[in-house]
């Protein structure tokens, strides 16, 4: 690996690390200390190879890594049924409710991990269904109906509550 | 508020808070060393495993009527390379091929395939590294030859699942924002003051951190190396900076009249003291839809000492100028 690569390494951690780390901790439910750890191996793989990919789109090729190593993560946690989301951040100023919120991060863990990646990448990182399959390596009918799924069970749940989905 | 909506929120708020440590890249680095010194000693096992294990299948695809090198057992007195008198085809070297020529190779040879894998980190995945019966043996026509493949641990990239396939001229590193010159002015924001002997870290980040949200870096010249950035600064824009303000903790602090706050943060958000590892964070929303964030990386601000830390992270901020 040549100066350069290292040095184009550092700037892509720079820009991406934090949004890949995020990523893992919605992906497999984990505390942002363990998400770490395993962001952490995650790019140890991508920088092993980094001199082959860094021309071609790494960004794609690193959320794939990342995305898979959270996705084992949360279902080896599942095994003991364990999925639980860290309390969110204090001072929510401008929640439009916190009791919803939690609801929702509560309801998001008890999917599969799968599933649940699915909908972290759809409408948290915004990605289309497209760049979703890519990023999970499956087909875009599978995005469409396990996104499709998911919210129809978080929408159950929240069926109980009303006013939840105007 | 429809599911998605409530939902992307709820995720939003659940990871605002999250940083990753500027210390990434000389722990993944220190990672892939002893990884690398692992592996090779796993390396050098297989290999002593792959030549114990190509002896029998050597004499298994050698047992037809076919002259047995000197020295193996039970060996005829016929010395091998004598073609004409050998019923069996010669193997060809595979070693170094690619997967998707090697099965064209050894068909055309009269062969069979095996295929295994073997996670190998220091070829590419992909290249055959072994293969048996050795190239240049003769075994019988429609035999099996056994090839060893590498293979990473992670996934691949695929061509076809890229959203946009990258030119290769195209630059390695977001730049998203284009060139800055100094990098003192993006996202409609101009930060007049920099700490002395800071320049640009030469990237920009565009919707890192939320929708509508620049970012870039300034680094010590001489630090460049290292992988830490000095300064980060995020400018926060509409959607983002109103989910930004839901997140901010730390003392009040004023900048420009405008509500701010400032905090040493752990990876996790959560506000800690003046330790190596954190991040010295200062955050003020200048109006209703915008926000500038400022973080000293934990080596810069442990340089600075940490009452000179918050006075210079207090004065970057005050000479920030946002455009109308």
């Amino acid at each position: 690996m040549t100066e350069e690569d290292e040095a184009a390494f550092d700037e892509f951690l720079a820009a991406r690390s934090t949004a890949l780390l995020r990523t893992a901790i919605l992906v497999c439910g984990a505390t942002p200390h363990d998400a770490e750890d395993l962001v952490q191996g995650a790019l140890e793989k991508v920088y092993r190879h980094w001199p082959r990919i860094r021309h071609d789109n790494p960004e794609a090729y690193a959320r794939r890594v990342v995305v898979n190593a959270a996705i084992t993560k949360a279902r080896r946690r599942r095994v003991i049924q364990e999925i639980t989301f860290a309390s969110p951040p204090d001072t929510p100023v401008e929640s439009p409710d916190p009791g919803l919120r939690e609801l929702l991060l509560a309801e998001l863990g008890k999917l599969p991990a799968r599933m649940r990646a699915v909908l972290v990448l759809r409408y948290w990182e915004d990605m289309s269904e497209a760049e979703t399959a890519a990023s999970l390596g499956c087909s875009v009918g599978t995005v469409k109906s396990q996104a499709a799924r998911g919210l129809a069970r978080i929408r159950e749940r929240l069926g109980t509550l009303e006013g939840a989905s105007a | 508020m429809n599911v998605e909506e409530a939902l992307k929120e709820a995720m939003t708020s659940r990871v605002a808070g999250v940083q990753a440590p500027p210390t990434m890249g000389q722990r993944i680095r220190r990672r892939n060393r002893s990884h690398v010194v692992r592996f090779r000693t796993a390396g050098a096992a297989l290999l002593t495993v792959a030549v114990a294990g190509a002896v029998p299948v050597y004499l298994s695809a050698t047992s037809a009527p076919v002259a047995a090198p000197v020295g193996a057992p039970g060996g005829t007195s016929e010395p091998a390379g004598d073609d004409h008198a050998l019923s069996g085809n010669v193997v060809p070297d595979v070693v170094g091929m690619t997967n998707d020529t090697v099965r064209e190779v050894l068909e055309a040879a009269g062969f069979k395939v095996a295929w295994r894998k073997v996670i190998h980190e220091e070829r590419a995945p992909g290249t055959i590294i072994t293969q048996q019966p050795a190239a240049g043996t003769v075994a019988p026509e429609g035999s099996t030859v056994e090839i060893t493949m590498a293979t990473s641990g992670g996934p691949q990239p695929k061509e076809s699942g890229q959203p946009t396939p990258a030119p290769s001229s195209e630059a390695p590193m977001p730049q998203d924002l284009g060139d800055l010159g100094d990098g003192r002015t993006f996202g409609g924001a101009h930060f007049g003051y920099l700490p002395d002997g800071l320049v640009w870290g030469k990237w920009s980040g565009k919707d890192g951190f939320g929708h509508t949200s620049y970012t870039t870096t300034w680094v010590e010249p001489g630090r460049a190396d290292t992988g830490e950035y000095s300064v980060q600064a995020v400018v926060y824009k509409g959607k983002a900076a109103r989910d930004r303000r839901g997140f901010a903790k730390g003392d009040p602090v004023m900048i420009h009249g405008k509500q701010g706050f400032l905090g040493s943060f752990t990876e996790g958000g959560d506000v800690a003291g003046s330790t190596p590892e954190t991040t010295l964070t200062l955050v003020w929303f200048d109006r209703e839809n915008l926000a500038v964030e400022i973080m000293f990386s934990p080596t810069f601000a442990e340089k600075l000492g940490g009452d000179a830390a918050a006075a210079e992270i207090q004065k970057i901020a005050e000479g920030v100028a946002v455009k109308n």
